[in-house]
């Protein structure tokens, strides 16, 4: 615990100098090495674009636009398309299994929030809960750690969820399972966590 | 050219040191409290594709739009080319027309004022 909150001080110090030179694990044999916080970047790039595609072209034009369909957390019962975050999430699910069976690759990402409708995406470490305390608190930042679990050194990233649709905001303020009931659009819900082995 | 009290005005919303600046006229005042209690939260971070004041690539072609049409696109909401949406009332309907109007009025103002300070290059 104590090990930890220091090369959270330590990393947090080398990240505002402008990032790490830890090369990511020698895996394949490979020459060009990337840091950790550049691959972080790069995957949450990807994600973050894949989603934003998904809530414009498919739910902001299909729901709010044409308004021939509706999104919804319960849409195989309403017949309706998953909700960005769903979606999110059900991406992250489908990698994780089949990152089991590819020993080259090593790094897992999920959606957490200090205030999650399901209890299950909680942070959990201290990095986590630090994290998504600091993206929620610095708006348009990203917050970066090493930290130190089960023996094992990881590199952790977390980016800032966003309130981005009315949905999003309404879906969370009346869930009977909400922690937190005044959301406004716009607002740091929660955070993308990604995790990758050193 | 509307006179600027302070330039990196913060203190009003808490909102730190942030570039929003507060001119005298007194709609624009009360436009400002409103953009800071609402619209801000997406037009201050471009979160949803939200164009910025402070951008003036982002808000060129809209100030030249007529300001009636810039008022309904906040008022009753507004789908871009790209399908970025932007919410009726920034999802507040607690605001009333005129004061989204007010709010309008004043990031016109800002995004104006920015593209003059940059003048027409960027
Ligand atoms: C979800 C975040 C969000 C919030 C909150 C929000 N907006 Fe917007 N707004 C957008 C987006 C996205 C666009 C860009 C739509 C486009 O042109 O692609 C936009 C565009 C606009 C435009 C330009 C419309 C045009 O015709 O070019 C105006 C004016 C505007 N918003 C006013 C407001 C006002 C006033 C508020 C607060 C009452 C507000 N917005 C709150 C997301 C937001």
């Amino acid at each position: 615990m104590k090990l930890l909150s220091k090369s959270l001080v330590t990393l947090g110090v080398m990240a505002t100098l402008g990032g790490l030179s830890v090369a990511v694990a020698a895996d394949v044999g490979s020459t060009p090495s990337i840091t950790p916080k550049a691959m972080a970047d790069a995957l949450h790039l990807v994600m973050d674009s894949d989603r934003a595609v998904y809530t414009k072209k498919i739910v902001n034009r299909l729901v709010k636009k044409e308004k021939v369909i509706k999104a919804s957390e319960h849409f195989e019962d309403d017949k309706a398309l998953v909700l960005p975050a769903q979606m999110f999430r059900f991406g992250s699910e489908l990698a994780a299994k089949r990152a089991a069976d590819m020993p080259d690759v090593n790094f897992n990402y999920s959606l957490q929030s200090m205030w999650p409708v399901n209890k299950q995406n909680a942070p959990k470490t201290e990095a986590e809960k630090a994290g998504l305390k600091f993206v929620a608190e610095n708006k348009g930042e990203n917050y970066y750690a090493e930290e130190t679990l089960g023996g094992k050194k990881y590199f952790t990233a977390i980016y800032a969820d966003t309130a981005v649709a009315p949905v999003c905001v309404s879906c969370h303020n009346d869930h009977k399972d909400s922690p937190k009931r005044d959301f406004k659009l716009g607002d740091v819900m929660g955070g993308v966590v990604i995790r990758i082995p050193l | 050219m509307a006179a600027v009290v302070v330039l990196f005005a913060a203190a009003t919303a808490g909102a730190g040191s942030l570039p929003y600046v507060e001119f005298s006229d007194e709609h624009l005042y009360f436009g400002r409290i409103v953009w800071l209690g609402t619209c801000e939260n997406c037009h201050g971070y471009g979160v949803a594709d939200a164009p910025i004041p402070m951008k003036p690539n982002e808000w060129r072609h809209r100030v030249s739009k007529q300001r009636e049409i810039l008022y309904d696109h906040a008022i009753n909401g507004f789908f871009g080319p790209d399908d970025s949406y932007m919410p009726e009332r920034g999802g507040n309907t607690a605001l009333s027309d005129a004061e989204v109007k007010a709010a309008v009025d004043y990031m016109v103002e800002l995004a104006k004022f920015y593209i003059d300070e940059t003048g027409e290059e960027k």
